[in-house]
């Protein structure tokens, strides 16, 4: 048991009062300014909840968050198990496993706003590795004009950015395995799928849960990396939420986008909480442990 | 026979997955050493290093790479030491409101930079800390901050409490204790946590954009500054390039820590 004592307060409090410079204070302007139509900073009207009946009320708002939705669905779908299954491959050995995990981590650390360049260039016919094999097979990507394809071509630069960091995650929980747990397993003859089963996924569980909610959220919110590559287009089929908010920014509407992203905000932390409850229903028929 | 062939399964696979990871970088290695404008004494098209001479040469890149180390370490400095006991709190302490707390502080991880950026841009002004890198590295807190919490929670978590209970009982006092006893054992999870402050930080670009619009732009917005009407592609990839190798130092030292495994608390 933990010990009932609220001097705990103390030690949270340097990172309660940074988070509220740095966090709390803007979100409550953002939500302040959502009520308010804005010409200059100091010139404003206050217009009550016009700006939210506004936005829940228009089709663009819910088809950019059902399209933020589906391509968090297929990122999740794509890089939680690819990222399982590649820190499973990881070998043994220390040596490779250094050049592997370096190797791994390579994408992720390339400035954002370089993926969208990267990947246009590998994809150019004349001058891209992918390009250029694509065309010798007399393959012609019209990706800028298929709305399945521009998704394709959002959806693979995302998982080659972001897998590597399931993969890390899940390497390092996998590594926490004390050995004779698979001495035991190996001695019943157990399966390599029971193996995975019955001890490596359990020890996945917390690791996996902030790989899930970091990869939910962090494709939900795509942004700097999808605007490059077709601008919302074709057609406005990838204007996902970011996309659509960073454009009303752009064009100093401070009121309405201030009011979508109090709504986003929203959103972004109903599924945070539901995501912790179905977790601690989880937990609890295992609640009765010796920690 | 599935089962004999499992290891060259999963090097097959590992292998795959590197060339996919790499594929775009070798197209960038390959593209930062050929002229892709017209220089004095080299052909448009041929194999160079001039493209990294120009990073040398160039004041406003140079500087960029200062700005960005310079960020992304004070960041480090302002998050690990402010996460540790808040972290031990979390991990050891029942208080009023914890979970909630807890929770507060990933929903700040989780939340849009977008939505963010127009109120940190005026706060910032107001601070008058706008266009320095001590402004980036603060509002870097907003996502670090909760994320090194949380990895660090599940450090001190995995470290028995009776250890606790000894010193607490030999007198020690509990600020002394986590300075004397705890710092040394989670001296892995404090690697491990800035390397990933480092990861976070140094390629984020919503903030990094708004707060630099004169002065003190970061390696990301330097690169951005590069393109024009005429871009030189081939150092614009010489920058990126450059811009990876301390990343990429820090994985392959930093691979013991990760490849021994860490925790990972619950929320």
């Amino acid at each position: 048991m933990k010990e009932r004592n609220n001097t705990g307060w103390l030690f949270v409090l340097p990172a309660a009062l940074l988070l509220g410079l740095v966090g709390l204070i803007p979100l409550i302007t953002v939500i302040n300014y959502s009520f308010f139509e804005i010409f200059i900073l100091d010139r404003r009207f206050w217009v009550g909840t016009e700006w939210y009946n506004e936005i829940i009320s228009s089709g663009r708002f819910w088809a950019s968050f059902g399209r933020s939705t589906l391509f968090s669905t297929f990122v999740l779908a794509i890089q939680i198990p690819l990222g399982i299954a590649i820190a499973l491959c990881i070998p043994k050995r220390q040596f490779w496993v250094g050049l592997a995990l370096a190797g791994i981590a390579l994408p992720l650390l390339v400035p954002w706003n370089m993926i969208p360049s990267l990947w246009l260039s590998l994809l150019n016919p004349d001058t891209g590795i992918i390009g250029r094999i694509m065309a010798a097979f007399g393959w012609s990507a019209e990706w800028k004009m298929s709305a399945v394809q521009t998704w394709a071509v959002i959806i693979i630069m995302d998982t080659w950015h972001w897998t590597s960091l399931v993969v890390i995650l899940c390497y390092s929980a996998l590594t926490t395995i004390p050995a004779s747990y698979y001495q035991a397993a190996a001695i019943d003859g157990a399966s390599p799928w029971q193996v995975f089963r019955h001890i490596q996924l359990p020890k996945l569980h917390y690791v996996l849960l902030m790989a899930v909610l970091l990869r939910f959220m962090d494709s939900f919110m795509i942004y700097t990396e999808a605007f490059p590559i077709n601008a919302g287009g074709p057609d406005g089929a990838t204007m996902f939420l970011a996309v659509d908010l960073g454009e009303e920014i752009k064009a100093f509407n401070y009121g309405p986008s201030a009011a979508r992203s109090v709504l986003y905000f929203l959103i972004v932390l109903t599924v945070a909480w539901l995501f912790t409850k179905a977790q601690n229903k989880i937990d609890a028929p295992e609640a009765p442990r010796a920690t | 026979m599935l089962l004999r062939l499992l290891p060259y399964i999963k090097a097959t696979g590992l292998i795959l997955f590197l060339g996919f990871a790499c594929l775009p970088l070798v197209q960038m290695t390959m593209i930062s050493f050929i002229a892709t404008l017209p220089q004095p004494g080299t052909e448009v098209g041929s194999l160079t290093f001039g493209n990294y001479a120009n990073i040398l040469s160039d004041p406003n890149l140079r500087a960029a790479f200062g700005n960005s180390i310079a960020y992304v370490l004070i960041n480090i400095c302002i998050t690990v030491p402010i996460a540790i006991p808040a972290a031990y709190a979390f991990s050891r302490m029942s208080f009023l409101g914890d979970k909630h707390l807890f929770f507060a502080f990933i929903a700040f991880r989780i939340t849009p930079p977008v939505v963010l950026t127009l109120p940190i841009f005026q706060l910032f002004s107001a601070l008058g800390i706008v266009n320095s890198v001590f402004g980036i590295a603060l509002a870097h807190c907003l996502f670090n901050l909760p994320i090194s919490i949380w990895i660090l929670q599940g450090f001190i978590s995995a470290i028995p409490k009776e250890q606790d209970e000894t010193a607490f009982l030999d007198g020690y006092s509990r600020p002394r204790f986590i300075w004397t006893f705890l710092l040394p054992q989670i001296a892995p999870g404090i690697a491990v946590t800035a390397f990933f402050c480092f990861m976070f930080s140094w390629v984020e670009v919503v903030f990094a954009r708004i707060l630099t619009t004169t002065n003190g732009k970061p390696i990301s917005m330097a690169i951005n500054a590069l393109f024009g009407f005429q871009t030189d592609i081939g150092l614009v990839m010489a920058v990126t390039v450059a811009s990876m190798i301390p990343g990429a130092v820090l994985v392959f030292s930093m691979r013991h820590h990760l490849s021994r495994g860490f925790k990972v608390g619950k929320i």
